[in-house]
């Protein structure tokens, strides 16, 4: 949370800890309650994210399960500190954080995004060319041993052969007989 | 958990944010007791430190990070 408290918009997320002893519908009902307290103090929510139930690292207030939710909006900064005794002192809410944010235009978002998929595919072409080399590695024993095994199989061929050869062989001299 | 002898910054060489939210990343920078680890030791560059120091003590508030190893 800021300590400063401009009269100037500026971004802010929330992130807040609905306890366990409501069930899933009640816990969206008090997330929803939270937008619109956050609507009546003057903010513009922008972006809003429910996580689900979700084990809390330790006990809180003998809560071992929460359901988190988090929103982001512009808010004046003077309301801030409103926003926040409202959520300190409301039963409702186990545990929440107010933190700054910088905000991005789509524009700067779609930047990024680029940015991560040339990352990523980066890391694509590197793990192909470790694994190549390792196919390689991999596959200069099974060559030696093919010719051995193409031998046995082209044995057992030529058995096959000889073998069908005998046969009709046999087959014949009983037409014969 | 930790990373050993990483040339480069995870966060420079990934171009990642550092986010509190994020708690399996942040793990990675943290020992088996919880403990913040040097950035000498994890390779990350001073100013993701300064970063992602804040970021692990976010997480811990928000019960997103156990502050112990219990």
């Amino acid at each position: 949370m800021s300590k400063t408290k401009s009269d100037s918009l500026s971004h802010y997320e929330l992130l807040f800890i609905v306890p366990n002893k409501y069930t899933e519908d009640e816990a969206k009902q008090v997330i929803a309650k939270t937008g619109t307290i956050i609507k009546e103090n003057g903010g513009n929510i922008t972006f809003e994210e429910y996580w689900g139930k979700k084990r809390l690292a330790y006990a809180i207030k003998q809560n071992h399960y929460g359901y988190y939710s988090l929103f982001e909006f512009d808010l004046e900064g003077k309301n801030l500190a409103k926003l926040d005794k409202i959520f300190r002192l409301s039963g409702e809410i186990l545990r929440h954080q107010i933190v700054t944010k910088v905000f991005k235009s789509p524009e700067e978002l779609k930047i990024e995004k680029e940015r991560k998929e040339r990352v990523e595919k980066k890391k694509a072409e590197t793990e192909k060319e470790k694994k190549t080399d390792k196919t390689a590695v991999t596959t200069s024993p099974v060559k030696q041993n093919l010719p051995s095994n193409s031998s046995a199989s082209n044995a057992k061929k030529v058995d096959l052969k000889d073998l069908d050869e005998k046969l009709e062989g046999i087959l014949n001299a009983k037409d014969l007989v | 958990m930790s990373t050993k002898k990483q040339k480069d910054c995870h966060f420079c060489a990934n171009q990642i944010e550092v986010d509190y939210k994020d708690g399996r990343t942040l793990k990675k920078f943290v020992n088996f007791y919880m403990k913040i680890l040097p950035g000498s030791r994890t390779g990350v560059c001073a100013w993701h430190q300064r970063k992602l120091s804040s970021a692990i003590k976010r997480a811990r508030v928000m019960a997103l990070m156990s502050p112990t190893h219990k």
